[in-house]
């Protein structure tokens, strides 16, 4: 039972990363595979998600550095753990999270002539928070420029951010010819809180001089935006967050508009080829903005006293506080919905002639018991894009129970066996996907973990 | 009966998931030890002054003052975290006169509360400097964090009459390393 425990803290409190659903994506039996790729081959007269159980998702990750490094109850001093895993990792290392739960989430089939459009809608909530590690400015704070005359320290390693949001949307797929199925969907975003701080640069850099003892300058490109998050830094105000968060969780909050799109294309029989791009989109942030920034030059030389022909410093420390001074700026800003690239080639074998298979159309899932393929994720970040390679395997076990196998290669791991099992129980459809399982041996050495699961109902003609 | 079967396989297999998973103890608390140590090195003053800038006092003597103000370690960050702090003065003297630099530390209500005195022999040809380190830690730390200001006090003694033709300077350079903690 602990160790239950442990699974859902450290799946639901430290939460997540790479947005990657290797193992949901084009998994057609359940319906939030729409999420990921609109254009996916599901069919169904009408189904609708248990409300808040439909889709729960997960993802914590981080590279170059595991909990266990970091919190192991080991006897090593707290201080000399945070020094080792801030020496080995690089700029480039990530600490992310991503949450999501469907609050909404149904579809229903409209009738065609020659072919049925399917309508799919909802709405969720996601929280996303992608931070890199900053390695010059940790060590400026951990050790100091003492042991580092020479070094030129990189502001420009601050790199974070972090949003709540809920999102509608309203999705339609429909078959163009028998062999080809095109999906497009359209989404509202409505931003609960936003903290940005991923334009930074600048430097600062210590070295011997033959006029001071040293040479000394700080150039600094520093900002944050925040949007909903100012006011409950003022004391005199008397937060009600619920309301405030469903407030702005129900379009009350920064808007922003996006569009999801993807295709499935059977240019064989056994021969499944898709492609989705999820999330192009932006927040537009007017109301509640605040920003801090810290830009400016200086050199910094300390006191120069009048009688030094040329210059003189009277109160360095003064100088440099007006130099670079810290301004709080209301200006309204754009963040732009990290787009997601899916793509996916598959091979079925293993056709089903049992008398029970509800075998329609081209679905590869219902045709053939077994399918092997492999897919590519992207996503933009603040820096170069993440990807992720993914292999898999797919079985239908029973009628009733589909299986997912994955092995997935990215930056945080080039041992990701991942593996989803959709069922369904009548009408009741019920998922779940887990990826990194060799990690579960000791969650807590885990670079990244996602877990997600959900219940729906669903129905559907046999025809 | 098959889903009732594949419910079983499901169940199982969720079953055998969370059976093998394990984690190991982990503390979160210990953010609360969290000790930064950094250890600061930056300017705390320099000038340099040529011969020729000395002409105009002849052959006597001749006494320059300075004010600074300097409040960086009585800024209420450095005051509660700083430790310790080392201060290296240096200065070359490459002048034929003698020199006296004096600086004097004073408080807000205008009492020097500390005094550095570098003597500078005139020039001869040989290399001609001198530097020292003060440290200051534990009741002395006190006194540089009750500093407000800084007076430099430049004295050329009697000597030889210089020229605007006359060579070298007076370099004076000095830098502080400051051990603070935060916790």
């Amino acid at each position: 039972m602990i160790k239950i425990v442990w699974v859902v803290l450290l799946l639901f409190v430290i939460n997540s990363f790479s947005q990657n659903k290797q193992i949901l994506y084009n998994l057609t039996s359940v319906p939030q595979s729409l999420l990921t790729n609109p254009g996916s081959d599901f069919k169904y007269d009408w189904y609708i998600g248990v409300p808040l159980l439909s889709g729960i998702s997960a993802n914590v990750g981080s590279s170059g550095f595991s909990a266990y490094d970091l919190f192991a109850s080991n006897g090593v001093d707290f201080n000399v753990k945070l020094r080792n895993v801030v020496f080995s990792t690089t700029r480039e290392d990530k600490l992310a999270i991503n949450e999501q739960v469907e609050i909404l989430n149904g579809g229903f089939k409209i009738a065609g002539e020659q072919n049925d459009t399917y309508v799919s809608f909802g709405m969720y909530q996601e929280f996303d928070a992608l931070s890199y590690i900053p390695k010059d400015l940790a060590i400026l704070a951990l050790k100091g420029n003492d042991e580092y005359v020479g070094k030129v320290f990189n502001l420009g390693d601050l790199s974070a951010k972090a949003e709540m949001l809920s999102v509608f949307h309203l999705g339609f797929h429909k078959n163009i010819n028998e062999k080809f199925i095109l999906g497009l969907r359209g989404k509202i975003y409505s931003s609960i809180y936003n903290a940005t701080s991923t334009n930074n640069s600048g430097y600062i850099y210590t070295i011997s001089s033959n006029t001071g003892v040293y040479e000394q300058k700080i150039y600094s490109q520093l900002q944050i935006n925040t949007s909903g998050i100012a006011k409950y830094d003022d004391k005199g105000y008397e937060a009600d967050v619920v309301k405030d968060i469903t407030k702005r969780a129900l379009l009350g909050g920064n808007l922003g508009l996006g569009f999801d799109a993807g295709f499935t294309y059977y240019p064989e029989k056994n021969v499944q080829i898709t492609a989705s791009i999820i999330d192009v989109g932006f927040i537009r942030h007017t109301k509640e903005v605040e920003s801090l920034s810290l830009r400016g030059v200086y050199e910094y030389k300390g006191v120069v006293p009048k009688f030094n022909p040329g210059e003189s410093i009277e109160n360095a420390y003064e100088e440099l506080k007006g130099a670079i001074p810290l301004d709080t700026l209301y200006a309204n800003y754009t963040t732009w919905r990290p787009t997601k690239f899916n793509t996916s080639i598959q091979f079925s074998f293993d056709e089903d002639r049992s008398e029970d298979c509800d075998c329609f159309n081209y679905n590869s899932e219902k045709i053939y018991k077994s399918g092997v393929g492999a897919q590519l994720f992207a996503m933009t970040t603040p820096r170069t894009p993440f990807i992720a390679f993914t292999t898999y395997y797919r079985r239908k076990i029973f009628n009733a129970l589909q299986m997912k196998a994955t092995y997935t290669l990215d930056s945080y791991s080039y041992k990701n066996i991942g593996l989803g099992l959709s069922s369904n129980l009548g009408p009741v459809n019920f998922y779940v996907l887990a990826d990194n399982l060799l990690e579960y041996t000791d969650l807590t050495k885990a670079n990244s973990l996602s877990f997600q699961f959900g219940f729906n109902v669903i129905f559907k003609n046999s025809k | 009966m098959k889903s009732r079967k594949s419910h079983r396989f499901l169940g199982t297999a969720i079953l055998l998931l969370f059976s093998f998973s394990c984690a190991s103890d982990l503390d979160l608390d210990q953010v609360n030890d969290l000790k930064l140590e950094p250890v600061v090195v930056a300017n705390l003053a320099y000038f340099n002054i040529e011969a020729k800038d000395f002409v105009s006092s002849g052959t006597g003597e001749l006494e320059l003052i300075e004010e600074t103000t300097s409040d960086i370690f009585n800024d209420s960050f450095f005051r509660r975290r700083i430790k310790k702090v080392e201060i290296l003065f240096e200065l070359e003297n490459t002048i034929n006169r003698a020199y006296i630099v004096d600086l004097l530390f004073f408080d807000i209500n205008g009492n020097v509360i500390h005094n550095t005195n570098l003597n500078m022999q005139p020039y001869t040809g040989i290399e001609n400097k001198v530097a020292k380190t003060e440290v200051f830690q534990d009741a002395n730390l006190d006194i540089l964090k009750q500093t407000t200001k800084i007076v430099f006090k430049l004295r050329m003694l009697a000597g030889t009459s210089l020229s605007p033709s006359s060579p070298g300077g007076l370099k004076f350079r000095s830098g502080v390393t400051a051990y603070i903690v935060v916790e």
